[in-house]
């Protein structure tokens, strides 16, 4: 009974998660389009060619650099926010449900209005920098500040899920081990980094792997802020395999770059999980 | 109590307000200034200072929007495709869960380890082979296509798992023995009890579903197939210029998810903070 139960949940997850992982794997051993129309077995040829292209060396360090960014500003800031929203604040359930909001926004409207705001003729931030006197920028179309600004936006629109998952964590928190410390005279900021902090380890964990695994495949941001521009300064990695697969037609190709991403999510999770992941105790 | 943060005297409590209050600013500006810039007229747009309060409401905008694309039929197939989604979650993630939660049977280990295992794939590694998949099935450009790949997720069933779980094995117990099946047992005893978990997974599963964004984009080739999303976006690449236009665009796009955030806000977030669920 229970695998008749099971069979349309076997189904589904073999045909949309597992077979396509070995399904890739094979295309990635053709030249062309493997599967739907013209194609030339090429062994691992695929893999050397991307080993030693600098195109996808470079996209991969920006992606690497956007992902880590973003995940860090992003649980920073979110730690900090709920460390202010966990305790009695005024207006808390609301001041938590408007940071929070933008978490929910397709991304076609976080890039249209930001872009926008930054827009370095008509944009709001750049006639403010000049009122303050300030020297403005072309946030989104210098290369130097491209990637930064992006990793910001990105900031922006996640950090409010964060927070939200770390006030959960921290309400979690048994309220005797705060009392034993303030009897023991530890100071507030004593107790959030000896107390809290190590505490909440296994949420940091839990955010820093989720933002990781969604941040190193993220295309949305490139495609709908600068379009990888200026000069590839923000081409990520999602974004070149999508231009490779769907613009250029090397379906091969770019399934042995995409197989290769799979690989290092693989191994950066994993990296993650040792450094992060030692037992915490109560 | 060093949680409360008016433990710390006045001159804290005022940071703490004034960093509040920055971030406050911070995630509800740039709203404000799409629903002016969709409220401008052209002039106002070129006149080369940026505009917060326009003088003139120009509501025609609106209006204007829907001649230059079918947003219509966007908006339709967008709910069409997050509904269908929502609605085949909600056929089987908890009855995956039950499953998990409630039966013995051999091989559950190992079957449960491999479901988690997907969340490790993520759907930009499978974009590819999926495409490929789904022209091999006929499938492209088709509400089928855009809908069938997210018909269940491992989060949604590892979440109603949670919530299975607490429901008394002495209740499905003595359902047993009064000879009904399993299936039985799920419709008449787990399903009702289950309505306010039912009610999050719908929720979480429409909203992220109503923003997605990189498969139709893959997958659609026709212009009255797209959803909302690619539609405001090509839209939004013809008028790239003209941000009055692409503004109310947007608000048409984020009309939905606010207007459901707002009804079901407080319940929302609990969700959220319950589940970790993205």
């Amino acid at each position: 009974m229970a695998y008749a139960l099971l069979l349309p949940g076997i189904a589904y997850f073999t045909v949309y998660f597992f077979y396509p992982i070995a399904v890739e794997f094979w295309a990635s051993l053709f030249r062309g389009q493997p599967l739907i129309g013209h194609a030339q077995f090429a062994g691992l040829a695929n893999y050397v060619v991307a080993l030693t292209d600098a195109t996808v060396r470079h996209s991969f360090l920006i992606t690497l650099v956007y992902a880590v960014g973003t995940t860090v500003f992003t649980l920073l800031i979110g730690l900090g926010l709920a460390a202010i929203l966990a305790g009695p604040v005024r207006a808390n359930a609301l001041i938590r449900a408007i940071i929070f909001f933008p978490y929910i926004i397709s991304f076609v409207i976080v890039a249209l209005m930001w872009k926008s705001l930054l827009d370095p003729y008509t944009g709001i931030l750049n006639s403010v920098l000049i009122t303050l006197g300030l020297p403005t920028q072309n946030w989104l179309s210098t290369p130097s500040s491209a990637l930064p600004t992006m990793i910001a936006v990105s900031v922006w629109k996640d950090v409010g899920y964060a927070m939200l998952i770390y006030i959960a964590a921290i309400q979690g928190i048994p309220e005797q081990l705060y009392e034993a410390a303030s009897i023991d005279g530890a100071k507030p900021r004593q107790i959030f980094t000896r107390i809290t902090v190590p505490l909440l380890m296994p949420t940091t964990l839990f955010l820093a792997v989720v933002s990781m695994i969604s941040n190193l495949q993220d295309m949305s941001a490139p495609f709908l802020l600068t379009n990888g521009g200026p000069a590839n300064a923000t081409r990520l990695f999602s974004l070149h395999v999508y231009e490779t697969a769907f613009v250029q037609l090397e379906i091969g190709y770019a399934s042995a770059l995409s197989f290769l991403m799979f690989l290092i999510i693989l191994l950066i999770t994993f990296i993650q999980f040792k450094l992060l992941g030692r037992e915490v105790a109560y | 109590m060093s949680r409360k943060p008016g433990g710390h005297g006045p001159a804290a409590s005022l940071a703490i307000y004034a960093v509040l209050a920055l971030a406050v600013l911070l995630a509800v500006f740039p709203f404000i200034y799409m629903i002016s810039l969709s409220l401008q007229s052209d002039a106002d747009i070129y006149s080369g200072v940026p505009v917060i309060i326009p003088q003139t409401l120009q509501f025609s905008n609106y209006v204007d929007i829907w001649e230059r694309a079918p947003f219509v039929r966007f908006i339709l197939n967008s709910f069409i495709i997050a509904g269908g989604i929502t609605l085949l979650h909600l056929i089987f993630d908890p009855l995956i869960g039950y499953v998990f939660a409630k039966m013995k049977f051999p091989g559950k280990r190992v079957m449960f380890a491999a479901l988690l295992s997907t969340l490790m794939l993520p759907f930009f590694i499978r974009m590819i082979p999926l495409y490929l998949l789904t022209a091999q099935m006929g499938m492209l450009n088709t509400y089928q296509g855009l809908i069938l790949p997210f018909a269940m997720s491992a989060y949604g069933i590892f979440l109603m798992r949670q919530f299975i779980a607490p429901i008394p094995n002495d209740l499905i117990d003595a359902a047993r023995i009064d000879g009904a099946n399993d299936l039985v047992i799920y419709w008449r005893i787990v399903l009702p009890q289950l309505r306010p978990a039912l009610a999050t997974l719908a929720l979480l599963t429409f909203v992220f579903q109503f923003n997605e964004f990189l498969w139709p984009l893959i997958v659609v080739s026709s212009t009255e197939m797209r959803p909302i999303t690619t539609g405001l976006t090509l839209f939004n690449q013809e008028f790239f210029t003209q941000w009055n236009l692409t503004a109310t665009g947007g608000v048409i796009l984020f009309l939905p998810s606010f207007l459901l955030f707002l009804i079901t806000q407080r319940y929302f977030i609990r969700s959220v903070m319950m589940s970790g669920m993205k």
